[in-house]
């Protein structure tokens, strides 16, 4: 019987694929969209997401752990199913290769300019492979030891408490701000990943059950707490003003640390961002494979994986600036926030009408 | 033919199956038509003259008989059976037909000496030897209980080495031993020579650089892994025993943690992950920050390391390759030669390398420390097979670093981590407790907390008897 996911991997699988690239800008979005103390605007994120996986937890329960293909392909004719597993397929595949081509793009500008990113792109993917061919719960495990070995960065905010300011935040709430609506999506994309636990179920020891389902919302918790102590950090490091300045305010904070022995680590630091980064590409690289593979259920996982992995690099070709790249997760996050509420309300529709059907029919 | 060479447990059968073998010694006791054979390299003199040579030669004819129902010799019953009980060291009696194994077997073998390869300060200094039964009898010596079982196997076609297969009932779970049983009992080869190699076979991943059964040449910590539910292997004519499943943190352990205060056993282990950490990325880092992040260095070190990088005419990876490969020489040809002269050759090679190498501008002064550093700290991690593959690993590593500065550095370690994730032992993770994560067991493994707090066995033993300590006071 191949292992369960315990429910403390699942909280470290989720908090673990929602960080990664969004981290460097999300104090500046806040401040820019939302203007003074913009960071409270994580709590209604928070809130919402919570509401999301509330939905997630419901299809669990009224699914009763059963895979959510399983409860699609149960009552939804393969004709309609399957363009909308290539349709999933291409949005999870794009939007992990769009963010691991971010990463990329952001260390190439901060130290290889001349480089050709596409090479840094083809090693990441590379290192994805590694960790996809082994299945979700050997994946875990190497993401449980990548929480442990980032978990330690989080410390270093305490280094910018002697350089803090309450009088930075000014007494005001949320002035200053413009496109709340566009700031609001944006700001929310940085929570996303939390939606790939659906796909999590077939994996979960069912005798556990609720305890991996208050898994999904421990990891959630966990990194609004991130988010949060981040946020003050930045404002009351930098002030509202200044960071609606600063275009990647993460890393300029970083610049500021400096050892005896080495200084302006951000470099060596930003480096081990990677490995959040990873796990988010990894994790929705997963998702697409998983939903591909049900319509073509005989092909071999290393083959499939293949394929995917190079249509996801060539597809990276395209946008070749940062500001391009920008504007296709942009784009993609409104494609994955819609489908990380609409799938679970699908789902519990076809649940209910499944459960009436079957209602009607005893 | 006569009728007697027609039996196939004759003595001229037999004698034809050990043609040209002059190490077998033929013996005749014609007045009370007793035969015998044996290898007298294998056989303990002074039982052989105590149960066969005296015994045979005052004996009378009609008494032989009775004399051979003593239960000490065995009836053979088939001739593969004869010539492997010879072979392993039995006397063969042959009377009238029939023939009895005598169990005598003890050849010459090395005293029990230290290990030295698992040298320790505190805490007993008796290591394994060649001789399995030895080595069997220095484990039975500390955990005196039936329970402890072993299970003997001859593995290889020509060699038919023992292989002892050791664990306790009621600690051990079955699965292990069920499963080490099978992976032995299908080990197709010719000759088994150590423990070492054994594990080669039997492994989950034997492809993989980092060993997946822990091996020791130490019987104190064979009982320890046997206490705490795992199976081992312990195999004829090798002071190598092998521990199984085993756990990567496993390897950073050693007996000295557990013989010496615990606030002293903690740093010591903290120490050792240290020390990992330098052996991964001390010269990688040089690598990196001296090719692509020079911003790195604060300016009071910058003019030290640019005047020690002056005269260089090397990229920094061919000189830390080059320095890494001398280390790795040194260290092979100390390994090699007589003690004495490995001394030696530590010295002289810490000169050219040390002195003569930063003069002849093959080297900067910082490289030196960089790679001594690195070199030391791979030296203390206690387990040797564990140090090698952290060594060879290093140069993957220094090499990513050449090519891509700190972003090689991460993703060399990123590459590691996923490799180690996906190895198992015996099916068990191999990066336990941290994955999956067992929060009991850090206390036996990153810190070692005092023996009041210790009182589960690892969860990898996947034992139904946990509890190894009661709350006694």
């Amino acid at each position: 019987m191949p292992e369960k996911l315990s429910p403390f991997h699942i909280a470290i699988l989720v908090y673990m694929t929602q960080s990664g690239i969004v981290i460097f800008t999300l104090p500046r979005s806040l401040a820019d969209y939302f203007g003074t103390n913009g960071w409270l605007v994580i709590i209604p994120c928070l809130l919402l997401s919570s509401f999301n996986i509330y939905l997630i937890n419901l299809v669990f329960r009224l699914g009763k752990g059963r895979s959510i293909f399983e409860i699609m392909e149960q009552s939804v004719p393969k004709g309609i199913l399957y363009p909308f597993y290539v349709c999933l397929t291409a949005v999870w595949l794009v939007f992990g290769c769009m963010i691991g081509k971010k990463y990329v793009l952001l260390f190439q500008m901060l130290a290889f300019p001349t480089t050709n990113p596409m090479l840094f792109k083809l090693a990441i993917d590379v290192l994805a492979f590694m960790m996809l061919i082994k299945g979700i719960y050997k994946m875990s495990n190497a993401v449980t030891l990548f929480f442990w070995m980032t978990i330690w960065m989080f410390g270093l905010l305490l280094w910018f408490f002697p350089s803090f300011r309450w009088a930075r935040f000014t007494p005001f709430i949320l002035h200053g701000g413009h496109d709340q609506v566009k700031g609001a999506v944006e700001v929310y994309a940085a929570y996303l990943g939390y939606e790939l636990s659906i796909l999590l179920f077939p994996y979960v020891n069912k005798s556990k059950g609720k305890k991996s389902m208050a898994a999904i919302y421990a990891g959630n918790v966990f990194l609004s707490f991130v988010y949060i102590c981040l946020s003050l950090i930045c404002f009351g490091f930098f002030g509202p003003g200044q960071l609606k300045k600063l275009l990647y305010p993460v890393l300029d904070l970083l610049a500021y640390i400096q050892l005896p022995f080495i200084e302006r680590l951000e470099n060596l630091l930003y480096g081990f961002f990677l490995f959040l980064v990873l796990v988010t590409v990894v994790m929705y690289w997963w998702a697409a494979q998983l939903t591909i593979q049900r319509i073509v259920p005989k092909m071999k996982t290393p083959v499939l994986l293949v394929i995917l992995l190079g249509i996801s690099y060539c597809i990276s070709f395209v946008p070749k600036t940062l500001d391009q790249v920008n504007v296709w997760i942009t784009n993609l996050g409104y494609a994955v926030t819609g489908i990380a509420f609409v799938l679970p309300l699908l789902l519990i529709m076809i649940l209910l009408i499944q459960r009436k059907g079957g209602a009607s029919h005893v | 033919m006569s009728l007697m060479a027609q039996n196939p447990l004759s003595l001229g059968h037999i004698l034809e199956e050990f043609d040209q073998c002059a190490d077998l010694n033929h013996r005749s006791y014609p007045e009370v038509e007793i035969d015998v054979l044996y290898f007298s390299h294998s056989v303990d003199s002074v039982l052989f003259m105590r149960e066969i040579q005296e015994p045979f030669s005052k004996t009378r004819l009609d008494e032989v008989d009775r004399l051979l129902q003593q239960s000490q010799f065995t009836p053979a019953k088939d001739p593969k059976q004869v010539v492997i009980g010879i072979l392993e060291g039995n006397v063969g009696v042959f009377h009238r037909g029939m023939v009895y194994l005598l169990d005598v077997f003890s050849p010459e073998t090395r005293g029990v000496q230290q290990s030295e390869t698992e040298t320790i300060i505190a805490g007993p200094h008796d290591a394994f030897v060649e001789s399995a039964l030895t080595n069997i009898s220095l484990v039975r010596g500390r955990l005196k209980s039936p329970h402890l079982k072993i299970r003997k196997y001859a593995v290889g076609e020509v060699s038919k080495t023992a292989v002892y297969l050791l664990y306790i009932k009621d600690i051990a779970n079955p699965k292990f031993v069920d499963d080490m049983e099978r992976r032995i009992q299908t080990i197709e080869t010719d000759a088994l020579n150590d423990g070492g190699m054994l594990t080669q076979f039997i492994e989950d991943m034997p492809n993989s650089v980092f060993p997946q059964f822990l091996t020791t040449e130490r019987p104190d910590v064979i009982a320890s892994k046997l206490a705490a539910g795992r199976v081992v292997a312990i195999v004829d004519n090798s002071p190598t025993a092998v521990s199984a499943p085993a756990a990567f943190f496993e390897f950073f352990s050693s007996p000295d943690d557990y013989y010496q205060r615990w606030a002293l056993g903690t740093a010591l282990r903290l120490l050792r992950y240290m020390a990992l950490l330098i052996t991964i990325t001390f010269t990688a880092l040089y690598v990196s920050v001296t090719t692509f992040h020079y911003e790195m260095i604060p300016e009071a070190l910058l003019r030290t390391l640019a005047e020690s990088r002056n005269r260089v005419p090397f990229p920094p990876v061919y000189e830390a390759l080059l320095m890494e490969i001398m280390i790795e020489l040194l260290r092979e040809a100390g390994a090699r030669l007589p003690t004495k002269i490995g001394q030696t050759i530590g010295i002289v090679g810490g000169i050219v390398i040390g002195q003569a190498a930063v003069q002849a501008g093959l080297t900067s002064n910082v490289l030196i420390i960089a790679v001594a550093s690195s070199a030391i700290a791979s030296f203390v991690i206690p387990s040797y097979m564990m140090s090698a593959s952290i060594r060879l690993i290093r140069f993957g590593i220094i090499i990513l670093t050449g090519v891509w500065g700190n972003m090689g550095l991460v993703m060399g370690i990123a590459a590691v981590v996923i490799h180690l994730s996906g190895l198992t032992s015996l099916g068990t993770s191999y990066v336990i407790p941290v994955a999956p994560m067992k929060s009991g067991d850090w206390k036996d493994v990153f810190i070692r907390a005092p023996f009041s707090m210790l009182r589960t066995r690892p969860s990898q033993s996947a034992t139904s008897n946990r509890v190894k300590q009661t709350n006694r006071k």
